[in-house]
């Protein structure tokens, strides 16, 4: 039986390589030898993502090698997130997501939901082409703290502005997320987002900065 | 001199009178409309509509050119997908399809006589009829028309992320289908022609350089982009989204007349880079100069002054015009345009 830590390697380099194959076969052999499945998606799975965040970042990946980089991740995540103990993984914290309407691109808010996936959210994925009142109906019916929105042209972008303050006037407390190529941080600010990723590559590395800061937002919460 | 005549020599790069004030992309504007009596999910399907809500957004701003249509649904629908237009929707909503028939790579097929007969499909009857019309209505204004590039079209009839990855994993059949997208846009683009249309842009919008590597874009996006380029007559304007300061010199050689950038273009490091024989439009920020609420006439109209100073030979917005401008603003910026602009550009002298 393999050492923890090489499979876990496995896992991280099977993701940059956006080799799905293996990546499915390395979570096998990680969920087999029953090591901790959290520390596989955490320290493999998102470790590799993080890297591939990067190498988007420096011009090194575009998005068709981050969208495979993200099914390997995917691959990977069905076999490990099943094994995760409710207690180690089990946040109840919860984000709604779609893109909004008027829009059928869904590329950089699947991607950002895969970071929530990652980070063991509850997500309610909407979908896209969402009627700006779904947003609303749905972080009330299920109390969710995110509710993240994409839009790809300026032409729908506008909608966003609405549906944050439709949802600000019943709960300021709510941190909104906006992505997508028209929305820029001066946009995001304008309109009162909490947080922003302007494309579809740049929406994972601003994902797994986001991780970081779910964290915080959860041991908050749990302090409380 | 008129618009028409502005806009055509500046493509012959003949001297102006001063900078035009023109776009080659999405361009129906609210107050027109209103204006009208329309609203805003019938002018898509009559080209009746079409024609007078182009031309009265036009006339009422001063724009050089009139631009039609406006969603980028035509030739989906034509392929057999269903639009949707939103006709409930208070909000301004352009069509798009919602659902794609066509679910992988595999199941695409488009023949020859597809391409052949694409004008007599859809609604496409109506592009034709229209230019007509507004050739008549507006012969003091240049008529633009413009057409999706072959990658971006590919991503209106299947979804999008199964194309970008396919450049990867089915290389062979994703170039196999472009260019078919690529008979077919020539096609169209000569049946524009032939109607009227006095100039058309290119618009790949999906193959910025945030989206493709630059090699991607060199070896499947830019021998399509040429092979377009040659086959229609001239004026004809090459426009990409996104980041394009990594490829704008891959974008010069591919045979368009002018070529139109977005915000996130450097206008400056571009014009050192292409020199000063290229015609460059584009980069002003479509929403914060004429829409947003908060934008004062002043910031506007410095906007504009910027856009010149970035050494642009027309002002030309960076991407579509979101209909609801605000009036004010958009004023400014023509007159701004009109006024600050009597100095030559790099590419374009004065009368």
């Amino acid at each position: 039986m393999r050492k923890k830590d090489e499979i876990i390697e496995d896992l991280k380099q099977t993701v940059i390589n956006y080799d799905e194959e293996g990546c499915k076969k390395a979570s096998q052999e990680y969920a087999d030898a029953g090591y901790p499945a959290l520390e596989g998606i955490m320290d493999g799975l998102a470790a590799g993502m993080q890297v591939v965040g990067e190498l988007y970042e420096k011009n090194e990946y575009f998005v068709p090698e981050v969208l495979m980089c993200a099914d390997a991740l995917y691959a990977g995540l069905a076999i490990l997130r099943p094994l995760v103990p409710k207690a180690a993984g089990g946040s109840k914290s919860q984000v709604v997501i779609g893109s909004i309407q008027g829009d059928v691109h869904d590329i950089g808010k699947n991607l950002v939901k895969m970071m929530f996936d990652v980070a063991g959210w509850e997500v309610y994925d909407l979908g896209r082409d969402v009627p700006l009142e779904n947003f609303v109906k749905e972080q009330m019916r299920t109390d969710s703290e995110v509710v993240a929105m994409s839009a790809m042209m300026t032409t729908t972008m506008l909608g966003m502005k609405k549906v944050i303050k439709m949802i600000k006037e019943k709960n300021p407390n709510v941190m909104i997320m906006l992505g997508g190529a028209p929305v820029t941080k001066d946009v995001a600010k304008l309109f009162g987002a909490d947080g922003y990723a302007e494309s579809a590559g740049n929406a994972v590395a601003e994902g797994i900065k986001m991780i970081a800061r779910l964290r915080e937002y959860e041991a908050a919460k749990k302090a409380k | 001199m008129t618009g028409y005549e502005r806009v055509m020599r500046t493509f012959k790069r003949e001297p102006v009178d001063t900078m035009p004030f023109f776009s080659g992309m999405g361009m129906v504007l609210l107050p027109a409309i209103k204006k009208l009596g329309y609203k805003f999910p019938e002018i898509h399907a009559d080209a009746e509509k079409i024609a007078k809500s182009g031309v009265e957004s036009a006339r009422m701003f001063n724009l050089d050119s009139v631009v039609i249509p406006y969603d980028m649904c035509w030739e989906s629908e034509a392929l057999g997908n269903k639009v949707s237009y939103y006709e409930g929707s208070e909000d301004i909503l352009y069509p798009t399809i919602p659902h794609k028939n066509w679910e992988t790579l595999d199941q695409v097929n488009i023949t020859q006589e597809d391409i052949e007969t694409i004008m007599t499909k859809g609604r496409m009857p109506l592009i034709p009829k229209a230019i007509k019309m507004v050739k008549e209505l507006a012969p003091d204004k240049a008529l633009g028309c413009w057409q999706l590039g072959p990658f971006t079209m590919c991503g209106q009839t299947i979804e999008l992320d199964k194309v970008l990855k396919g450049v990867f994993k089915e290389k062979k059949r994703i170039e196999e289908i472009l260019d078919k997208f690529t008979d077919m846009i020539i096609e169209i683009g000569k049946a524009l022609q032939a109607a009227g249309a006095d100039f058309i842009t290119l618009r790949e919008m999906g193959a910025g350089a945030d989206l493709l590597s630059p090699r991607t874009f060199k070896e499947i996006i830019q021998p399509r982009m040429i092979r377009i380029m040659d086959a229609w007559k001239s004026p004809k304007v090459f426009h990409l989204c996104g980041a394009t300061d990594p490829i704008i010199g891959m974008m010069n050689e591919c045979h368009a007349d002018a070529l139109s950038v977005d915000i996130k273009n450097n206008l400056l490091e571009s014009r050192k880079k292409l020199g000063n024989d290229v015609l460059i439009f584009g980069n002003y920020d479509v929403f914060k100069l004429p829409c947003k609420a908060e934008t004062t006439v002043e910031e506007a109209i410095q906007g504009i002054k910027t856009n010149i100073d970035g050494q642009v030979d027309a002002v030309w917005p960076g991407c579509d015009l979101w209909p609801d401008i605000k009036e004010e603003n958009f004023r400014a910026m023509e007159q701004t345009c009109r006024e600050y602009g009597k100095k030559p550009s790099p590419a374009l002298g004065r009368i």
